[in-house]
């Protein structure tokens, strides 16, 4: 398979691309005005770069709008650079030495894909590939059956080839990629019929189901974390995720070293239970306060979208008719001027022209400072109610945290007490239970303990205030967001609007001059 | 006379007296006698419609009189209608009426001796009122009661269902005869089978008909004689505006509107002055009040115009129609019908001016309602005595809705009468009807109105009906409307159509604009739904609907002016919605090539197009025009959705070679673009001149398509003149008395089961029964006899061929012997003979040698077969199962 170097390699440079450019471009007169004008690559649709000995593929980041690409019976030994051309539909890479697939993970359009006589023994890395239609693979060194399998999650494939590989030589070789690859229409050139599909089917009953099985039951678990993910997502946007659960309790104990000792005292047990119990009320009572919050915001935006697309909408139609009205008027008029003879008429009608110019720009203009006065209106009052939204919310939030350490400083007073009754018990010698040893390493004076339930204390009153302190900030960074996008849009609008009506003015009045002009000429 | 009918009819009578008794006592809240009784009825005469100067101090004796006088007169006015009624008296057939018809049964007697009775009783309590129109004659002359003459029967027809269908079929079947005398009722009412027959009736004849009909039908119908307007009592609609020329008045819906939402933007400050907006308010107003007032008065005036004429019998011309009671057949309302019409009215309508009597085929009830304002203030519930007095006691009519305070009043006595009264309830009820059931053939059904056409005349309008199928081609009915009230001038003349092959349904012609419009029902070969046209000649004014979805390329309407053409199109792939055309003036050509056709130049080709939603708005075109003249093309784009101008492009491709002669493919001034945001690839002139070749292409597309449209138009046009000409109608398969196809297989079919049945009966004949019949019967045949008798029969049959052979032996000789006989003198006579003689002759003489030959072949043919035939006798003789025993030994 291996052509020998008789021939020097050639680098695919600006030249020869240009010449193959050139070279497919249009025929007859709108070649003559492709040559006159040149022609951009990025506005190339297809190249047959073939026979060129090319080694190495390079430079073809500008023709961004490619969408066929021959590049066979070259000695490309990698596939590289292809990355750009994003919008690839066809690509030929036949008789060349590629000796593995890569570099293809751009290439998501691609559909049609030739790889015929390489030198290729595994097939993979085409997951990007998923409009993938045919797979010409002919003519490889692939041996392994399994790379069948691989092919089974190219839902769209239909046509492949593989004769010329070492698998193609197994004798069970077609059954099983009818077994395998049920949707296949065309294997190696030829169509594959009912009767073989059902046989195949029934030969490898056994191992696709096993298969099927296997395959549905990594579909449910991808599907089920798909969910979750959407789920904590959701949560996420109503800036109250992990609250519906111990999760926060969980994390206020997780680098609490002492707290995890102290918890093993007597009684601390069952103190920590109906702390927990409580705490995680509060935390579910957040998490629902929340998600309504975030209904209410988010039914709030949108009335407010859809109220001023409305008027945006209102404001269009207004303005279209307008134009349609002066169109008609324009036509005449222009018209009329150039069937005029004498100059001095000529002259008062293009002057009135103008004036009606004039007036359209004025209408124009007005209608949309209205808009621009009315939506800036609008916008101010749901500014001032989202920013009460949230600062409601907030400060909701901030009572029921408040709440979170009311209990936990509860928990920190009892706790204490039980901490200095075993220590005047230790210290007395009452005790009659065994204290492990590091929690007995604890109790050695008052200071000691108190100040280990001190830092417990801390380090949970730490945590809430985290959780207090992200929550406010994100709320509010999402508002100023909103806000900001919301103004920012606006402006562009009015901007786009200012700029259109200036151009079609101009548009206008520059119809009526070059008029003139000739006018003058005649 | 009256006393001894009172005796025989006693125990109801005496009920009767003492309740009506009680419920004046009731009303006037004095006791009973005989003297203030007749006060009262003289007051209550004064209440009732038409108030008589009754005076109490009037002996007996001089009203006896009077009433006599009245009899007398009534009976002298009676040879006066019986001229009148002879339409039918004469061509009426009494005797092949069933007998119901000419006597009556014992019930029946004793029901007309009731109703005298009750007659008698209420000419006596109410002297002022007309007498009961209770058995009037029927066509045999024998006085019916008229509960009978009602036969409640249900059509076969699910058209006949409704009470609406009912009233129209009984209006357009028969044709009004009015009454004898416009004052009374008529003393003939004829039997609804014999009013049928004859296609004529008046109006008690039609509300029997249709009253009949309805109680079949299931509606809680009545009869009701009663007085009406001149208008209706004369079937005159003359001053009725046509039904069919009133336009549906349009429902306005109006549009809810949506509360406003939170954030909807304020509208604009209005800054125009509100005085001033005032100020011109009020002058609108008084505009407007003074054009209301104009209208008014001109209003006034028109209607002054159209009463000029009043009756001078108002209010005393009797009519009979219909009245249907609320309740059954879901029936919400009472509501009137003139039959003569089939015209619904509510029981408030000023059409009825009051109500004498009222019948179903179960009883009968007389109003004693005051009737002074019309029949507004009526209240029809039969069940109540005070208003409406009954003849038969408990029919079906319970006291419907007395009211609580009424019973308590009479309670007690009540429940003692009303015990009396289920007895006699038992004893009599109204005898089944004397009429015939009520029988229309499904011919006449289709045909409904005698000879299949009717005529109405409405005000300014005047409507023709036709049965299906009477005119050739298809025309059913036709409204023709008219400008002023004496019809002389024509506005416009609707024609509808029915089972017409080319699926026309309505022709409207405007006879001022002289617009023609002609709307199809969908299956035209075309797909026309509207064809509206002044000219059948191309190139005019016209234009055509068509249904769109019966079409491959959507088109929904065709304007035709003689330089345009616009078409309007739904539902393409390509997007298309309007296509206009304008045409130049023909270009005349040499008249080598006259028989060509030459169309005319097309100068502007305006397309325009729906949204394509695969394409960027703009990218797409949504208007293109072809200035084919000035070999100009414009581009106009869709907007997108948030910008307010949209794309435009003008191809111009005049300057076809440069100042050096060399060929310009495309030059920057050939493209004149305006776009909203500017795109780069569009700049290139190769784009540019890639996009205009692919409009040339399109340019001839387009108008290769316009000319396949007039060529389209001209084939419509064709077809439509054949279509005029021909103006064939569809049968039905089902309609096998239509269906010449179906008809002649039915009869050919019966043609063959004749001949079958002939060739049975043929089969049957016994050729032996005359022999058999020379034997003694009873006994066996021996053998001698069967021999003889075999014998005797084929000596028969052999003398009968020998005989018919003669015969026609003889008839041929005979038939020569004439011939030359004519011959002979022909010759003789020949030079005397004039040309007609001549002709004579020579025609007798083919006829008789026509004559002889066949003759000759029956002869020739009789020698052929005679044996045959013989022998077949024979044949079956040996196998008769009669002679079979006893002549086997001889076979």
């Amino acid at each position: 398979m291996n052509r020998l170097y008789d021939m020097e390699p050639r680098v695919m440079d600006d030249e020869m691309l240009k010449l193959a450019v050139g070279k497919q471009g249009p025929r007859e007169e709108a070649g003559q005005l492709a040559k006159q004008e040149g022609i951009l690559f990025k506005d190339v649709l297809s190249l047959q770069l073939d026979f060129q000995n090319i080694l190495r593929i390079d430079n073809l980041w500008q023709f961004e709008s490619l969408r066929k690409l021959q590049l066979d019976n070259n000695i490309i030994e990698k596939i590289e650079g292809l990355e750009n051309l994003t919008h690839l539909v066809w690509l030929d890479l036949s008789f060349n030495n590629i000796e593995a697939i890569e570099g293809l993970d751009t290439l998501v359009n691609l559909e049609d894909l030739s790889l015929f006589n390489n030198r290729i023994s595994k097939i993979d890395s085409l997951d990007a590939l998923v409009k993938l239609q045919v797979l010409s693979l002919g003519n490889n060194h692939i041996g392994n059956m399994m790379n069948i399998i691989y092919l089974r999650r190219f839902k769209a494939l239909r046509t492949l080839s593989l004769s010329g590989n070492p698998v193609a030589e197994n004798e069970d070789y077609k059954m099983f990629i009818c077994a395998y690859l049920p949707d296949l229409v065309y294997l190696d050139f030829q169509r594959l019929d009912d009767h073989m599909k059902e046989l195949a089917e029934m030969k490898h009953q056994y191992s696709i189901d096993e298969l099927k099985h296997r395959e549905n039951l990594m579909q449910a678990q991808l599907e089920d974390e798909q969910a979750r993910r959407e789920e904590l997502e959701e949560h996420k946007v109503a800036f109250v995720e992990q609250l519906n659960g111990t999760f926060l309790f969980d994390s206020m104990y997780a680098e609490d070293v002492e707290g995890r000792k102290l918890s093993n005292l007597p009684g601390v047990g069952e103190l920590l239970e109906t702390y927990k119990d409580k705490f995680v009320i509060i935390c579910l009572n957040i998490f629902e306060y929340g998600l309504k919050q975030q209904e209410k915001r988010k039914a709030e935006l949108e009335t407010f979208m859809e109220c001023v697309q409305e008027a945006i909408q209102e404001n269009q139609e207004q303005g279209k008719l307008k134009i349609a009205k002066f169109e008609e008027k324009h036509l005449l008029s222009l018209n009329a001027i150039r069937e005029e003879s004498e100059l001095s008429n000529i002259e008062t009608k293009i002057v009135e022209h103008s004036e009606d110019i004039t007036a359209l720009l004025n209408v124009l203009m007005t209608l949309e400072m209205q808009l621009v006065e009315q939506l800036e209106e609008t916008i101010n009052m749901f500014e001032r109610n989202i920013i009460d939204l949230v600062g409601l919310f907030v400060e909701n939030v901030q009572s029921l945290m408040a709440q979170c350490r009311d209990l936990e400083n509860h928990h920190h007073e009892k706790l204490l007490e039980i901490a200095i009754n075993i220590l005047e018990k230790i210290v007395k010698g009452e005790m009659d239970e065994d204290l492990p040893d590091d929690l007995r390493s604890l109790f050695i004076d008052k200071d000691t303990i108190v100040n280990a339930v001190g830092a417990s204390h801390d380090i949970h009153l730490l945590k809430i205030d985290n959780r207090e302190d992200e929550l406010v900030t994100r709320v509010n960074s999402w508002c100023t967001h909103l806000l900001d996008k919301i103004h920012k849009d606006e402006i562009m609008r009015n901007r786009k609007r200012v700029k259109e009506i200036n151009q079609y003015i101009d548009h206008v009045q520059s119809e009526l001059d070059s008029l003139e002009y000739g006018d003058l000429l005649d | 006379m009256v006393q001894a009918v009172l005796k025989v009819t006693s125990s109801l009578d005496s009920q009767r007296h003492t309740r009506m008794e009680v419920l004046k006592e009731k009303v006037e809240e004095e006791e009973a006698a005989e003297r203030e009784e007749a006060a009262e009825r003289a007051e209550r005469g004064e209440k009732t419609k038409r108030p008589m100067e009754v005076r109490r101090e009037e002996t007996t004796l001089t009203q006896e009189m009077l009433r006599d006088l009245e009899r007398k007169l009534s009976e002298i006015e009676v040879s006066v209608p019986e001229k009148l009624l002879t339409f039918t008296k004469d061509t009426i057939d009494t005797s092949k009426l069933p007998l119901s018809y000419q006597s009556n049964t014992l019930k029946e007697e004793h029901l007309l001796q009731v109703a005298d009775n009750f007659s008698c009783q209420y000419s006596h309590l109410c002297p002022d009122r007309v007498p009961l129109f209770l058995h009037p004659l029927n066509e045999c002359e024998v006085p019916k009661f008229v509960s009978t003459t009602i036969r409640p029967t249900l059509m076969p027809y699910p058209e006949l269902y409704n009470w609406d269908t009912c009233a129209q079929f009984v209006s357009d079947f028969l044709s009004m005869v009015p009454l004898p005398d416009p004052l009374k009722p008529p003393l003939y009412l004829y039997s609804s089978t014999t009013v049928l027959k004859y296609q004529k009736g008046n109006c008690f004849d039609f509300s029997t008909l249709l009253c009949s009909m309805l109680i079949g039908a299931g509606y809680d119908a009545y009869c009701v004689n009663g007085y009406g307007l001149q208008d209706l009592c004369h079937m005159d609609l003359t001053r009725e505006v046509c039904p069919l020329t009133l336009k549906p008045k349009e429902t306005v819906k109006e549009e809810e509107k949506a509360p406003p939402k939170k954030y909807a933007i304020k509208p604009p400050r209005d800054l125009t002055s509100r005085f001033e907006q005032e100020q011109e308010a009020k002058r609108q107003e008084a505009i407007k009040a003074e054009e209301e007032n104009r209208r008014k008065q001109e209003e006034a005036r028109l209607l002054e115009q159209e009463n000029a004429k009043t009756d001078p019998l108002h209010g005393l011309r009797v009519h009979s129609w219909v009245l249907v009671l609320s309740g059954k057949r879901e029936v919400p309302e009472s509501f009137f019908i003139d039959p003569f019409t089939a015209h619904s009215y509510s029981t408030q309508d000023d059409h009825f001016l009051g109500i004498e009597s009222l019948w179903n085929h179960k009883n009968y009830w007389v109003n004693m309602q005051d009737c002074w304002n019309c029949c507004k203030e009526l209240v029809f519930d039969l069940g109540d005595p005070v208003r409406w007095e009954y003849l038969l006691v408990g029919t079906d009519k319970p006291f419907l809705s007395l009211t609580e305070e009424e019973d308590e009043g009479m309670n007690d006595d009540d429940d003692v009468e009303k015990l009396g009264k289920e007895d006699e309830d038992k004893s009599f009820d109204m005898p089944p009807s004397w009429v015939e059931p009520i029988e229309i053939s499904p011919e006449a059904f289709e045909t409904r109105c005698p000879n299949g056409k009717k005529v109405i005349q409405y005000k300014r309008a005047k409507l023709e009906k036709w049965a299906p199928y009477l005119n050739n081609n298809g025309l059913v009915c036709r409204l023709t409307t008219y400008e002023d009230l004496e019809c002389t001038k024509t506005l416009e003349v609707k024609e509808w159509y029915q089972h017409r092959e080319d699926m026309l349904e309505l022709k409207h012609i405007n006879k001022i604009t002289g617009l023609n419009a002609d709307y199809f029902k969908p299956g035209h070969p075309q797909a026309l739904r509207m064809h509206s046209y002044k000219s059948m000649q191309p190139e005019m004014d016209r234009v055509m609907e068509f249904y769109e979805t019966a079409r491959l390329d959507g088109l929904i309407k065709r304007e035709e002016t003689p330089k345009t053409m616009t078409e309007y199109y739904q539902g393409r792939p390509d997007f298309l919605s309007y296509r206009h055309v304008n045409f130049g003036p023909r270009v005349k050509k040499l008249a080598l090539n006259s028989a060509e056709s030459n169309p005319r130049p097309m100068v502007k080709i305006t397309e325009r197009f729906f949204r394509n939603p695969a394409k960027p708005a703009d990218e797409d075109v949504a208007e293109r025009v072809f200035l084919i003249a000035e070999e100009r093309i414009q581009l106009r784009y869709h907007c997108r959705s948030d910008h307010i101008t949209a794309n435009k492009r003008e191809f111009l491709r005049r300057m076809e070679v440069d100042s050096k002669g060399n060929k310009i493919i495309m030059t920057a001034d050939m493209c004149i673009s305006f776009e909203v945001e500017p795109m780069e690839h569009t700049k290139k002139l190769l784009y540019q001149y890639e996009a205009m070749m692919k409009l040339k292409n399109e340019e001839k597309l387009s108008r290769h398509q316009a000319w396949e449209s007039e060529l389209e138009v001209l084939e419509i046009l064709k077809l439509r003149e054949e279509e005029e000409e021909a103006h064939t109608l569809t049968i039905s398969i089902y309609d096998t008395k239509r269906n010449e196809k179906s008809k002649e297989y039915r009869e050919a079919m019966e043609r063959v089961l004749h001949e079958e049945h002939r060739r049975q009966v043929e089969a049957q004949l016994d050729y032996l029964a005359p022999f058999l019949a020379q034997l003694p019967p009873g006994e066996k045949l021996t053998r001698w006899q069967a021999v003889r008798l075999k014998d005797e029969c084929l000596n028969d049959f052999k003398q009968r061929l020998i005989d018919k052979a003669n015969l026609i032996q003889a008839r041929f000789e005979k038939e020569t012997q004439e011939l030359q006989k004519k011959q002979q003198w022909y010759q003789e006579n020949q030079v005397t003979l004039t040309p007609e003689d001549e002709d004579l002759y020579l025609s007798y003489c083919s006829q008789a040698m026509f004559r002889i030959r066949i003759l000759e072949q029956r002869l020739s043919r009789h020698k052929e077969l005679a044996p045959l035939k013989y022998l077949a006798l024979e044949e079956k003789l040996y196998k008769d199962p009669r002679l079979v025993e006893l002549l086997k030994v001889f076979v």
